[in-house]
C-alpha cells in the first residue's frame, strides 16, 4: 500500500469540489471516504479537517447542504455544487494543472542537468 | 467579492451560535454513527469500530473548535467578549464609573463646544461650489496692514483682462432696506451683486435662478431662504411674483438656499439685486467711474487647472500694469486673495487668537479630567489586583488582560463623549442665543456639524485609551506571589514618587493655569463693570427708523423725525425725545481726521475723530454733562455749520486754550465749535476716550446721510419699555409704511455692550470652575486612597503613641506638599499663557496682581479642604482594629 501522504495546504478544498462535481450530493463522511478512495488510499485524511473546508466553501457560496437520509437510513448533511461552485472547479483544475505543469518541468530540467 | 460574502456570512454567523452549534454537532455525530456502520460491516466490534471512527476524526473538540472559528470571526468575539465584561465591571463600579463619565464628559462638552466654534468661524466651507478654486479678492496698498475693497473700474479691468479666471464677480455688500410682504415693514439688508454672481460662486437655488448676463439692472430680486419662509411663507410659487423694497418694485426671480448668507459667512443678508439698481436702494453711492473709490467686493472662480500661485502671478502682472497706465490712482496697488467664504484678513486674526485661547482652556479642563479618570482607574486597578492575578495564574496573558482594562477606559471616554456631546448641544443653543451689540446683522449661529461629532468621537476615544494606558499596564503586572496572598501587589517597595502622585501635582498644576485665566477674567468683567460709560442708561427707549429707504429726501426725513419728537415729547410719561444717527457703543460709527481752520500745513495735527449727529436737548436727554458752552438750537440746514466737542477732543486739538468759537474742519466741511461736553464710550467699552464731535443733525442730512438710519431716543420718567407700544403709534400715526428696528431700551444696549467681556468671563469662569472641582476631587481621591493604603501604619503609629493631631497633621503636610509642588510649576505656567489674554482684557493688566496672588492662595485653600477630611479619617484610626485588618 506504501508510504500515506498528508493532504496538502489548499488542496483539499480542490478535491472536495471536484468529487462533489463527479458524484453528485454527499454526505461528509462520504465525501471523505471518496476522497481517499481515488487517492487510491495513498492519501492520509483526518476527517476532522474536512468540516471547516466544507463550511468555507458554503459561506464562499460554492457548495451549499441539506439534510437528508444515507443509503442505510441514518440522517445525515448532504452537499452539493451550486453554479458557482461548476465555475469555480474549472478555474481552480486549470490553475493547479498550470501549475503542477511548470513545476514538472523544473523537476525533469533538474534531472536533464 | 467571495471573500466579502464570506465575510458578511461569518459576521452573522456570530448570531445564533448556539443554533449552529447544535447542527454541528448533528452533523459530526452522524458522521461518527456512519463511519462505525461501515466499521462493524467490516468486521470490528460495535465499541472498537466506534473508538475507530472517533480516533479517524482526530477529536472531537478541536474539530469543534476549528470549525467554529471559522464559521465565526474570532477576534470579533473576543472584542465582544471584551465589551461585555467591560460594561458588566463598570456597571458594578456604578459610583466609579458615573464619576469617571461625567469627568470626561465636562470636559469633551467644553471641547466640542469650543470646537463648533472653530468649525464655524475657521473650517466650514461655504456652499459655494467647489469651495477651493473660489477666491475672494482684495486690494493692498504699499505700506498698509491690509487690505481694501474695489472700484468698479479696477474691478472690469480684472474681470476682463485676468485669465485665471472662468469668472469674477463683484459685489456691494450691505443694502439697509424695508421690505414688504405680510404683516408690518421689516428692515432687512441685502446686496447688489454684477450679473455674473450666482454663475461664479455657483449657489444652490431652492427654487428658481440667480441672474444673468443682460440682467445688470433688470428689477429683479433673488431673496434668502430665512427672508423667503418669514415673510412670504415658503411660497413655492414666489417666482415671477413682485416684492416692494424700499419703496421699489422687484420681480422675484429665485430664492437661494438656506445655508448661504453671505460670501464670507458672517453678515447676515438676505435678499441680492443687480448691481445696476442699487442707485435706488443705497444712499450715495461711491462714483462708478472713480478708481479710488473702493466700495466692491469682489470674489473670482479659478479656471479648471490653474493653481493659485498662478493666478497670484497674473494678479501681479495686472497690477503692475494698472499702475503704469493709472500712475495717479494705482501706484502702489497690489491684489491678494484668500478662499473665499473663509474669515476676512483682518478679523481673522483676532478670531484665532481668541478660539486658540478657549481651545487651551478645554484641553486643560479635559486634562485634568483625564488625570482625575485616571487615578480612579488606579485605585480601581489596586482592588482588583488578586482577581487579576488569579487570572493569570489561570493561563490568561498580560497583554489579553491589558486589553481587557483598555477597553474599559475606552468605553468611559465614549460613555464621557456622549455626555460630553448631550451637554455642548445645550452650550451651543444658549451661545448661539446672544445677541451681538452692532446694529447689522450678523449670523453667528453655532451648531454640532459633523466635524464636531468628528472631533468628539476621535478625542474621547483618544482620551479614554490615555487615560487608561498607566493604569491598565499596572493593573495587568501584579506581584503574583503577593497579590494572591492578599497583600498589595501593586506598591513598589522604595519608590517614593507613585505615578498617582505625579497625576495629582499635574492636575493642580494645570488648574493653577487654569483659574488664573480665570481669574483675569472675572477681574476684566468687574472692571468693565465699572469703567464710565459717560451717559445714563436708565430711562431711555430707543427705536430707529430709516425714512430714506422709504423714498424721503432731507427735508422730508427732517420735518419727519422733528414732527416725530415734537408727537412722542408730548406722551405722558415722555421727559423729553431726541434723534441721533448712532448710539454710543453701537460698534461702528463715522470717523475723519480733523484738524484746526488758519493753522499752517506743517504745523497741521490731524486727529482721527468719532463723529455723531444730534438733535438739541441730545446731551441732556443722554445725561451728558455739559462742561462748557452752549447746545444746539436753531441751526438751519443751510446755515454756518456749528459742532460740541467732547473733553477728550477739547485736550488734544486745543491742549487746554478754550475752544469756544474756534472753528474745525474734516476734508471738506468747516464748523465752528459752540460747546464741550463730558466723555462717553463711542464704540465699545474696551476703548480707550477717544475725541467726539457732534454735529447738527439737520445740517448733516442732506450732504451726509446716515447710512444706518436715526435712532430715536426717548427720556422717560418710568420705565421705558412701558411706553415702546406708544412710541411705535406715533411712528406708524406719521407714516403707517415705516418699518421699525432695533427697538431696545438703553439699559439693555449697555447690557448686550458687555458682551465680550461678560461672554469671555462666563466662558472661563465656567471652565475654571469645572478645572477646580476636578482638581479638588482628584486631590482628595489620592488622599484617601493613600489614607486607606497606610491605616496599617497609621494604626502602629498611633499603638506606639502618636497622637491624632500627629497624625492629622503627617497626612495634611504630605497634600500639601504636593499642592505646593504643583502651584511652584504651575504659577510660572500661567505667568507665561496669561499674556495671550491680553487683549481680551479690559482695564486689568495681564499680570495682575491680585489675580496671581490670589489663585494659589485660594487654590491651596480648597486643596487644605479636600485633604483635611481624608487627615480627619485617619486621625480617627482606632489602632486596634487598624492592626487587626489584614
Amino acid at each position: 500500500m506504501g508510504e500515506k501522504t498528508d493532504v496538502w495546504q489548499g488542496t483539499l478544498a480542490l478535491m472536495a469540489l471536484r468529487t462533489l462535481e463527479s458524484m453528485g450530493p454527499l454526505h461528509g463522511y462520504g465525501l471523505a471516504r471518496r476522497i481517499e478512495q481515488i487517492s487510491g488510499d495513498r492519501l492520509q485524511l483526518n476527517y476532522g479537517t474536512l468540516y471547516p473546508a466544507l463550511l468555507k466553501l458554503e459561506q464562499e457560496g460554492f457548495i451549499r447542504s441539506s439534510w437528508g437520509l444515507s443509503d442505510n437510513n441514518r440522517r445525515a448533511k448532504y452537499y452539493e455544487l451550486t453554479r458557482a461552485g461548476e465555475h469555480q472547479v474549472k478555474k481552480a483544475a486549470a490553475e493547479w494543472e498550470q501549475t503542477t505543469a511548470i513545476l514538472a518541468r523544473f523537476l525533469t530540467s533538474a534531472e536533464e542537468a | 467579492m467571495r471573500k466579502l460574502r464570506a465575510f458578511w456570512i461569518r459576521l452573522l454567523g456570530l448570531i445564533g451560535t448556539r443554533r449552529n452549534d447544535d447542527d454541528f454537532a448533528a452533523e459530526l455525530e452522524s458522521h461518527v454513527a456512519l463511519h462505525t456502520d461501515d466499521g462493524i460491516r467490516a468486521g470490528l466490534s460495535p465499541e472498537e469500530a466506534r473508538r475507530q471512527a472517533l480516533i479517524c476524526l482526530g477529536g472531537a473538540e478541536q474539530t469543534r473548535q476549528a470549525y467554529r472559528e471559522r464559521r465565526g470571526l474570532p477576534w470579533l468575539e473576543s472584542l465582544f467578549r471584551d465589551f461585555g465584561y467591560a460594561l458588566r465591571t463598570l456597571g458594578k463600579h456604578r459610583g466609579a464609573t458615573a464619576a469617571a463619565i461625567l469627568s470626561i464628559g465636562l470636559g469633551i462638552g467644553a471641547n466640542a463646544t469650543i470646537f463648533s466654534m472653530v468649525s464655524r468661524f475657521l473650517l466650514r466651507p461655504a456652499p459655494m461650489g467647489d469651495p477651493t478654486t473660489l477666491l475672494a479678492l482684495q486690494t493692498t496698498h504699499e505700506g498698509d496692514e491690509c487690505c481694501n475693497n474695489f472700484s468698479f473700474p479696477v474691478y472690469t479691468d480684472i474681470r476682463d483682462q485676468a485669465t485665471s479666471f472662468s469668472g469674477v464677480a463683484a459685489y456691494f455688500e450691505m443694502i439697509p432696506a424695508s421690505i414688504g410682504g405680510s404683516g408690518e415693514p421689516e428692515r432687512v439688508f441685502g446686496q447688489a451683486v454684477t450679473s455674473n454672481f450666482f454663475q461664479v460662486t455657483e449657489l444652490p437655488m431652492v427654487l428658481g435662478r440667480g441672474f444673468v448676463n443682460g440682467e445688470e439692472s433688470a428689477p429683479e430680486v433673488v431673496l434668502g431662504a430665512g427672508l423667503w419662509q418669514r415673510r412670504f411663507n415658503a411660497d413655492r410659487e414666489i417666482a415671477g411674483k413682485t416684492v416692494t423694497i424700499s419703496g421699489h418694485t422687484f420681480t422675484v426671480i429665485g430664492v437661494v438656499t438656506p445655508a448661504f448668507h453671505s460670501v464670507e459667512q458672517i453678515l447676515g443678508t438676505e435678499f441680492w439685486v443687480p448691481l445696476g439698481s442699487v442707485a435706488q436702494l443705497a444712499p450715495i453711492l461711491p462714483s462708478q467711474g472713480s478708481r479710488e473709490d473702493h466700495w466692491l467686493a469682489v470674489v473670482g472662480r479659478l479656471k479648471p487647472g490653474v493653481t493659485r500661485a498662478q493666478a497670484a502671478a497674473e494678479l501681479n502682472t495686472l497690477a503692475q500694469r494698472f499702475a503704469v497706465a493709472n500712475p495717479k490712482t494705482d501706484q502702489g496697488n497690489r491684489f491678494s486673495f484668500d478662499q473665499a467664504g473663509t474669515m476676512p484678513p483682518h478679523e481673522r486674526s483676532g478670531i484665532v487668537l481668541f478660539l486658540g485661547a478657549l481651545m487651551v482652556v478645554v484641553l486643560l479642563v479635559l486634562a485634568i479630567a483625564g488625570a482625575n479618570v485616571a487615578n480612579l482607574l488606579f485605585a480601581q486597578a489596586a482592588s482588583r489586583q488578586r482577581d487579576m492575578a488569579v487570572r493569570l495564574a489561570l493561563g490568561a496573558t498580560r497583554a489579553g488582560l491589558q486589553r481587557q482594562m483598555l477597553t474599559e477606559s475606552l468605553l468611559l471616554g465614549l460613555g464621557g463623549g456622549v455626555l460630553g456631546v448631550v451637554l455642548s448641544l445645550w452650550a451651543t443653543r444658549t451661545l448661539s442665543a446672544l445677541h451681538l451689540p452692532i446694529p447689522v446683522p450678523v449670523d453667528l449661529r453655532i451648531d454640532l456639524d459633523w466635524r464636531v461629532l468628528l472631533f468628539a468621537f476621535a478625542l474621547s476615544a483618544f482620551s479614554g485609551l490615555l487615560v487608561g494606558v498607566a493604569p491598565s499596564w499596572a493593573a495587568a503586572r501584579p506581584k503574583l506571589a503577593n497579590a494572591l496572598k492578599g497583600e498589595d501587589a501593586l506598591a513598589h517597595p522604595g519608590r517614593r514618587i507613585s505615578l498617582r502622585n505625579f497625576l495629582v501635582v499635574a492636575q493642580v498644576a494645570m488648574s493653577v493655569v487654569l483659574l488664573s485665566i480665570t481669574g483675569l477674567f472675572l477681574r476684566s468683567m468687574q472692571s468693565a463693570a465699572n469703567i464710565d460709560i459717560g451717559f445714563r442708561s436708565k430711562g431711555l427707549l430707543m427705536m430707529s427708523v430709516d425714512p430714506r429707504v422709504h423714498g424721503y429726501d432731507a427735508p422730508r426725513t427732517i420735518a419727519f423725525l422733528t414732527q416725530l419728537q415734537q408727537r412722542v415729547a408730548a406722551l405722558p410719561g415722555v421727559l423729553s425725545a431726541v434723534t441721533t444717527d448712532n448710539a454710543p457703543l453701537s460698534n461702528t460709527t463715522r470717523s475723519d481726521d480733523f484738524h484746526v481752520t488758519g493753522v499752517a500745513d506743517k504745523d497741521k495735527q490731524n486727529i482721527n475723530t468719532e463723529l455723531f449727529m444730534v438733535t438739541p436737548g441730545y446731551f441732556e436727554t443722554m445725561g451728558i454733562p455739559s462742561i462748557s458752552g452752549r447746545d444746539f438750537g436753531g441751526e438751519t440746514a443751510t446755515g454756518p455749520k456749528t459742532a460740541v466737542v467732547n473733553r477728550a477732543f477739547a485736550e488734544r486739538v486745543f491742549s487746554g486754550s478754550n475752544p469756544i468759537g474756534q472753528h474745525v474742519a474734516d476734508g471738506g466741511t468747516t464748523y465752528e465749535i459752540i460747546g464741550v461736553v463730558g466723555n462717553v464710550k463711542a464704540r465699545s467699552l474696551g476703548e480707550e476716550t477717544r475725541p467726539i464731535l457732534y454735529r447738527s443733525l439737520q445740517q448733516s442730512v442732506a450732504n451726509d446721510p446716515s447710512f444706518l438710519g436715526y435712532t430715536l431716543v426717548v427720556h422717560t420718567s418710568g420705565n421705558p419699555a412701558a411706553i415702546a407700544q406708544a412710541v411705535r403709534g406715533q411712528i406708524h400715526a406719521l407714516d403707517p409704511a415705516m418699518a421699525i428696528y432695533n427697538e431696545e431700551t438703553m439699559e439693555e444696549h449697555v447690557r448686550a455692550a458687555y458682551f465680550l467681556p461678560h461672554l469671555a468671563a462666563t466662558l472661563f469662569g465656567a471652565f475654571g470652575f469645572i478645572g477646580l472641582v476636578l482638581a479638588a476631587v482628584g486631590l482628595y481621591g489620592v488622599m484617601s486612597y493613600a489614607v486607606s493604603r497606610r491605616t496599617r501604619e497609621i494604626g502602629i503609629r498611633m499603638a506606639m503613641g502618636a497622637q491624632p493631631g500627629t497624625v492629622e497633621r503627617l497626612i495634611l503636610s504630605q497634600g500639601l506638599m504636593l499642592t505646593l509642588i504643583a502651584v511652584i510649576l504651575g504659577w510660572p505656567a500661567a505667568w507665561m499663557v496669561s499674556r495671550l489674554a491680553s487683549s481680551f482684557l479690559y482695564g486689568i493688566q495681564p499680570h495682575d496682581v491680585i489675580t496671581f496672588s490670589i489663585v494659589p492662595a485660594f487654590l491651596t485653600a480648597v486643596a487644605l479642604v479636600a485633604c483635611w477630611i481624608p487627615a480627619r479619617r485617619a486621625a480617627s484610626i482606632d489602632p486596634m482594629r487598624a492592626l487587626r485588618t489584614e
